[in-house]
């Protein structure tokens, strides 16, 4: 299994864009495919992943425990309670933000990539060491952006940093999409964001409050097969990841339709 | 390709024919009845100065030239350069060679002098710098910066920073296929990009007139 492993990043350079959201959801998208998934938390100083999980007080080891052989992989790896083929690495404690180097993350990924078919890795914001940590271990990397000229920026300087890494392919997924602030120009649209990033879209993701939701609750929206828009795009992406060919949704067309609208007053909360 | 478009008869030429390359277009035109003629110059890297010759001979014999085609993009942009409408292929391995970055040094046919080449998007945070003229084959995103002590000519768009003449030289040019820099320097000139879009399909350059920069349509002319 080891060579055919998928290593992929998922970055954005801004924080805040939804990298985190993106990692967990997709590992539990593709681990509900049935495929052996391993998310690894490489954002350790401020690591959030394992609460979006809702794996917080399961933890144990981290990465660290395992390179200084105070703990097997096995021990430090946190298993999904609803979903097995899922497993969580921290990559470390938030107080030793010292200690890893990228010879160490090659490491760990190594050793991961024996016992998973994919392997996510949840890179921190900034272009400083940590991401340099998280570039060095990966194979291939989706940069996850905003509609937002700050985001779409920051995007650029990452997607130039991993192409000096020889990180390819590189593909996109433009989140937060609000359909009906695209129609009115005042979002930049889809075009204006590959025509300047010039990857290719892996997928859109629609702006959703039950994303905020499910973050609180520790229960990733793919996890409950929520039928909510944003739960479609993430899983739309896993599956794009897997090599189906689903056609991406036209924002424009968004939110039009008589169950969307349907569904939008069945989630509003009366009182 | 149109039916019309068909008809026309096609003359090639390639690496073989470089060294009595205008006899042998000569000879060549020689055998065509038609007044439309097109070309196909394989794998033959020209400069302006021969391919305006070229155009000449063609023109002699009353042949008017359609499109041209080519695998060497420096050809085809010399062409584009004087107005011909051109034709780029390419053969399986050239894809992957077009993909990526490389930069060079390539010769000024007109002058002499030395054009620094580059192929590849410079992206936000990215810089390139150059003390002879710039050729770049990409765009110039937004945050990132493109510097020379000559000319700089970006076959893409200029949405970033581009300082022409960095040493001084005021008469330097900056040209793009589609300029909407956030700022331009020329010399010690400073200006900030216009608000609104440029024209779609129209070069434009910048340059120093009466002491201030100014945007105009493109006169390429320097770099050739």
């Amino acid at each position: 299994m080891s060579t055919n492993t998928r290593i992929i990043l998922i970055c954005s350079g801004k924080g805040g864009v939804g990298k985190t959201t993106l990692t967990a959801n997709l590992g539990i998208a593709l681990a509900r495919q049935g495929v052996q998934t391993a998310v690894l938390d490489a954002d350790f100083g401020l690591r959030n992943l394992d609460l979006l999980l809702g794996l917080e007080n399961r933890i144990i080891y981290t990465a660290q425990e395992v390179l200084e052989e105070s703990c097997r992989l096995e021990q430090a790896l946190v298993k999904h309670k609803q979903e097995p083929n899922l497993a969580l690495l921290p990559a470390g404690n938030p107080r030793m933000l010292e200690w890893l180097k990228p010879d160490d993350m090659q490491r760990i990924v190594a050793m991961l990539t024996k016992e998973f078919e994919y392997v996510l890795i949840d890179c921190p914001a900034g272009v400083e060491d940590g991401f340099k940590n998280a570039v060095s271990a990966a194979k291939e990397a989706i940069v996850v952006t905003n509609p937002e000229v700050s985001a779409v920026r920051d995007a650029d300087r990452v997607i130039g940093l991993l192409n000096t890494n020889q990180v390819k392919p590189i593909q996109l997924v433009l989140n937060r999409v609000r359909p009906k602030m695209m129609a009115s120009q005042e979002m930049l649209s889809v075009e204006d964001v590959t025509d300047i990033l010039a990857l290719p879209l892996l997928g859109l993701v629609l702006e959703d409050e039950q994303v905020i939701v499910s973050t609180n609750r520790g229960e990733p929206l793919t996890l409950s097969g929520s039928d909510s828009p944003a739960a479609r795009c993430y899983s739309n992406i896993a599956k794009r990841i897997q090599g189906e060919d689903i056609p991406l949704i036209d924002p424009s067309k968004e939110g039009t339709g008589i169950t969307d609208k349907l569904r939008r007053l069945m989630q509003t909360k009366i009182f | 390709m149109s039916k019309s478009d068909q008809d026309i008869p096609t003359i090639k030429l390639n690496e073989t024919h470089k060294d009595n390359l205008i006899y042998t277009l000569y000879e060549k035109l020689g055998s065509i009845s038609s007044n439309r003629v097109n070309l196909n110059l394989h794998n033959l890297f020209l400069s302006c100065k021969i391919i305006r010759e070229i155009i000449r001979t063609i023109n002699k014999a009353d042949i008017n030239l359609n499109i041209v085609s080519s695998n060497i993009r420096e050809t085809l942009v010399s062409l584009s350069a004087l107005g011909y409408p051109t034709h780029l292929y390419l053969s399986n391995n050239q894809f992957s060679e077009i993909k990526s970055e490389k930069s060079g040094i390539i010769p000024n046919e007109s002058d002499g002098s030395m054009v620094y080449f580059h192929q590849g998007t410079l992206r936000s945070g990215e810089d390139l710098e150059d003390d002879k003229d710039i050729l770049l084959l990409g765009d110039i995103n937004p945050g990132a910066k493109i510097k020379s002590a000559g000319n700089i000519l970006i076959w893409g768009r200029l949405r970033g920073i581009a300082h022409a003449g960095s040493k001084g030289n005021k008469k330097s040019k900056i040209v793009a296929l589609e300029l909407r820099p956030l700022q331009l320097r020329i010399g010690s000139e400073i200006a900030r990009g216009p608000e609104e879009k440029p024209q779609p399909g129209l070069a434009e350059e910048a340059l120093i007139k009466s002491g201030k920069i100014i945007i105009q349509p493109a006169n390429i002319r320097p770099f050739l």
